[in-house]
């Protein structure tokens, strides 16, 4: 087991491409050979399995309004863990892949309480990835993420940042939430997508401006787009691709690979 | 013993799990129909102390890669070994069987799921004899009381069905004196604040016969918590002494809830909507409200979005029952405290019932006594007061004589003083007579903070008019 994994964070403004990058990330480390991965999808507007070549799969979230649906028609035995029925639940559907697992959290809390569950959703993550080397997981857009405290013990925090102004301002914004509500991350570091090579040198500026720790860039790669439009993983992407390449760089960087 | 084991056993393997791809064989879990756990009190002479037994395959006979019916049953005895402590044992064999290095066991009862590592299989754990030796050092290092223990492991599907439906009867049956358990029976109640982020001086009592409101944790969960993280948000109540039985009311969770609600409340009544009902988070189920027309009770969920009987959507109601504020006339309440015999026991049960909305009623048809099933109406029979007056009457509701009585003698009233007389609640109205908290007023409001960080850059109040 693997008690010192490192937990890794893809998070930024909406748009600006974070499951691509996070999945970029994902075949630097699995290319590398980089110990177990385990992903979290946890961006309800995007779909990573679809950018991995998964099909899609049940989410925690349907599993967990199930078992307050039970648990309210009283289907549920008394005496019966709801936190191993649960923990079950997520496991079976856990994408056990050869290189990685992947679990999808599905679009959030439906009605009512979600605070018990929500307790025991966090043990649960917390023992799963527990046993593995890393834990990269997508966030959802925006910055709710950080006020649920559901990167509380996240070490790298990858901001993905485009040319738009916006996507500055979210980075700073996460950056100074994280300080609010008492996140610290061990790194905090800011990556360009799609970004053309002409631009680099600004965005690195404007990214050191706000004080921000610069990784590199991930540029426009026309490989990109054909893989997603014929349904193919990101994962197969050859090496000679720009963003594969970049990403590589910027994994090395980070002190992942 | 310990020397011979091929693998580690030790807590550190607690919460391990074993991917696909390094997993040697897997053992029960979803890829397969019947697999159980099982633990049986025995007399004495039915027990040959330290006995593992293995029925079909070993684990070095089973194909690698392969998901394989599985059955573990675990026979103990001794002088204090009794039936009611089969379920309490049988929890051991998930905790006692994470010890073991490269065997993960994920969940219980006929849900278990494991896996060996190729890991462990290569370092010699290919046989099941050393898993029943690891288990039964355990449960006698652990569970003093155990003074035998035999262990028999099932791999032959055939033989494997068969504990299995034998398994589900027990567990049914477990299930039944479960549900059976009253809160006269047991010394420890159990109290939860996982909501106190919400609402910081609400405070949970949690006792056999009346869940958490938000329904998610009932008595077992609590005490499974409480063990777990003993720091936690839920923590042992000493039930202490009944100071009222019919209302529900003990010192013990009196004392806990003055001291867990930083003061605001000092006394529950757990079985009653009066005096000094439970107070409620935010999170809970569904809302209990008094409808003082009728004097009775109405009850709405979550999901139902329309008006209630009294006007009032479960929306507006939530905003006056929750934040930790006792107040009465409304509850909030958990599902399955609908299926408790102390259900509003001190205000008369469900007698007391006379309005649940349809999507509620749909979940909790069960727990209607039988003979209020055609005399409590929904939204569909009743959207309003007049027509749930009707209804009870015609239906001929426990309630209905005393509301026949109520309306002879307001209308007697009436007659007496027509210039006076309002216009008797007209449909959609309400919450009359009701003591609602004060906004503002008199009794002034009450603030607790807790762990608050606050800024504010202007802040201004006035009175209003």
């Amino acid at each position: 087991m693997n008690s010192e994994g490192v937990v890794v964070s893809v998070s930024g403004k909406g748009g600006v491409g974070k499951s691509t990058v996070a999945a970029l990330i994902l075949k630097a480390l699995v290319d590398s050979g980089r110990g177990s991965i385990l992903v979290v999808d946890a961006d309800p507007d995007s779909n990573l399995a679809d950018l991995l070549g998964l099909e899609t799969s049940r989410t925690v979230a349907e599993i967990a309004a199930k078992l307050k649906d039970d648990i309210a028609a009283g289907r549920f035995p008394p005496e019966f863990s709801k936190r191993d029925y649960f923990e079950t639940r997520i496991f079976e559907i856990l994408h056990e892949e050869e290189k990685f697992d992947l679990l999808v959290m599905g679009r959030g809390e439906g009605e009512g309480c979600y605070c018990a569950v929500n307790d025991l959703l966090t043990s649960i993550l917390d023992t799963l990835s527990k046993n593995y080397s890393i834990t990269l997981m997508d966030m959802e857009a925006g910055l709710e993420h950080l006020s649920r405290r559901t990167d509380r013990d996240v070490d790298i925090m990858v901001i993905v940042v485009d040319r738009s102004r916006l996507s500055y301002l979210t980075a700073r914004r996460i950056r100074d939430l994280a300080k609010e509500v008492h996140i610290d991350f061990k790194r905090i570091v800011t990556v360009g997508n799609r970004v053309e090579p002409e631009f680099e040198e600004v965005v690195k500026k404007r990214v050191e401006e706000i004080g921000l720790e610069y990784a590199g860039l991930i540029p426009v790669d026309p490989n990109i787009a054909s893989y997603d439009m014929e349904g193919r993983s990101l994962l197969e992407l050859p090496e000679s691709s720009p963003a594969v390449k970049a990403a590589k760089e910027i994994t090395r960087r980070i002190g992942l690979t | 013993m310990s020397e011979s084991m091929p693998v580690e056993i030790s807590p550190v393997y607690e919460g391990e799990r074993i991917r696909k791809q390094d997993m040697y064989v897997e053992l029960g879990g979803p890829n397969v129909e019947h697999k159980c756990e099982l633990v049986l009190a025995k007399p004495m002479e039915e027990v040959e102390d330290g006995k593992i037994s293995i029925v079909g395959p070993d684990l070095n006979e089973l194909k690698e890669g392969s998901s394989n019916p599985y059955a573990v049953v675990v026979e103990v005895a001794g002088k204090m070994v009794e039936k009611d402590l089969e379920s309490v044992i049988e929890r051991r064999i998930h905790d006692f069987s994470n010890y073991i290095e490269g065997y993960m066991h994920l969940n219980q009862r006929y849900d278990i799921w494991c896996r060996i590592s190729k890991k462990a299989f290569n370092k010699g754990l290919n046989s099941f004899k050393w898993i029943g030796m690891a288990l039964a050092k355990l449960y006698k290092a652990e569970m003093p009381f155990i003074e035998k223990i035999q262990i028999t492991f099932y791999t032959d599907p055939e033989k494997v069905k068969e504990i299995y439906e034998q398994a589900l009867k027990i567990y049914e049956a477990r299930d039944a004196r479960a549900r059976g358990l009253r809160d006269e029976d047991v010394d420890t109640f159990y109290s939860c604040v996982l909501c106190q982020s919400f609402a910081p001086q609400h405070v949970c009592i949690i006792t056999p016969q009346r869940v958490s409101l938000c329904g998610a944790i009932n008595w077992f969960d609590a005490r499974a918590a409480a063990k777990v993280d003993p720091k936690g948000p839920i923590i042992p109540v000493a039930k202490g002494e009944c100071i009222d039985p019919i209302r529900g009311e003990y010192t013990g969770a009196n004392e806990i809830v003055e001291k867990r609600s930083l003061g605001a409340n000092k006394r529950f009544w757990l079985y009653s909507c009066f005096g000094y009902p439970h107070t409620s988070c935010g999170c809970f189920d569904t809302i209990l409200f008094y409808i003082p027309e009728v004097d009775g009770f109405g009850c709405v969920d979550r999901g139902f979005k329309g008006p209630t009987v009294n006007g009032l959507p479960f929306s507006t109601m939530a905003t006056q029952v929750g934040g930790g504020i006792q107040t009465e006339g409304f509850l909030g309440i958990g599902m399955e405290y609908y299926r408790s015999a102390k259900f509003m026991q001190a205000d008369g049960g469900w007698n007391r019932v006379v309005w649940i909305a349809s999507t509620l009623r749909a979940r909790i048809e069960d727990a209607i006594p039988p003979h209020l099933k055609d005399k409590i109406a929904t939204e569909k029979e009743a959207p309003d007061i007049e027509s749930l007056k009707k209804f009870m009457i015609e239906r001929g509701h426990p309630l209905a004589k005393k509301l026949l009585e109520m309306e002879a003698a307001a209308k007697a009233e009436e007659e007496k003083a027509p210039a006076e007389a309002a216009p008797a609640a007209a449909p959609g109205v309400t919450i009359s007579g009701l003591p609602l908290p004060a906004a503002g007023g008199a009794g002034g409001i009450r603030i607790t903070l807790k762990g608050a960080k606050i800024r504010i850059n202007q802040l201004i109040i006035k009175k209003e008019g």
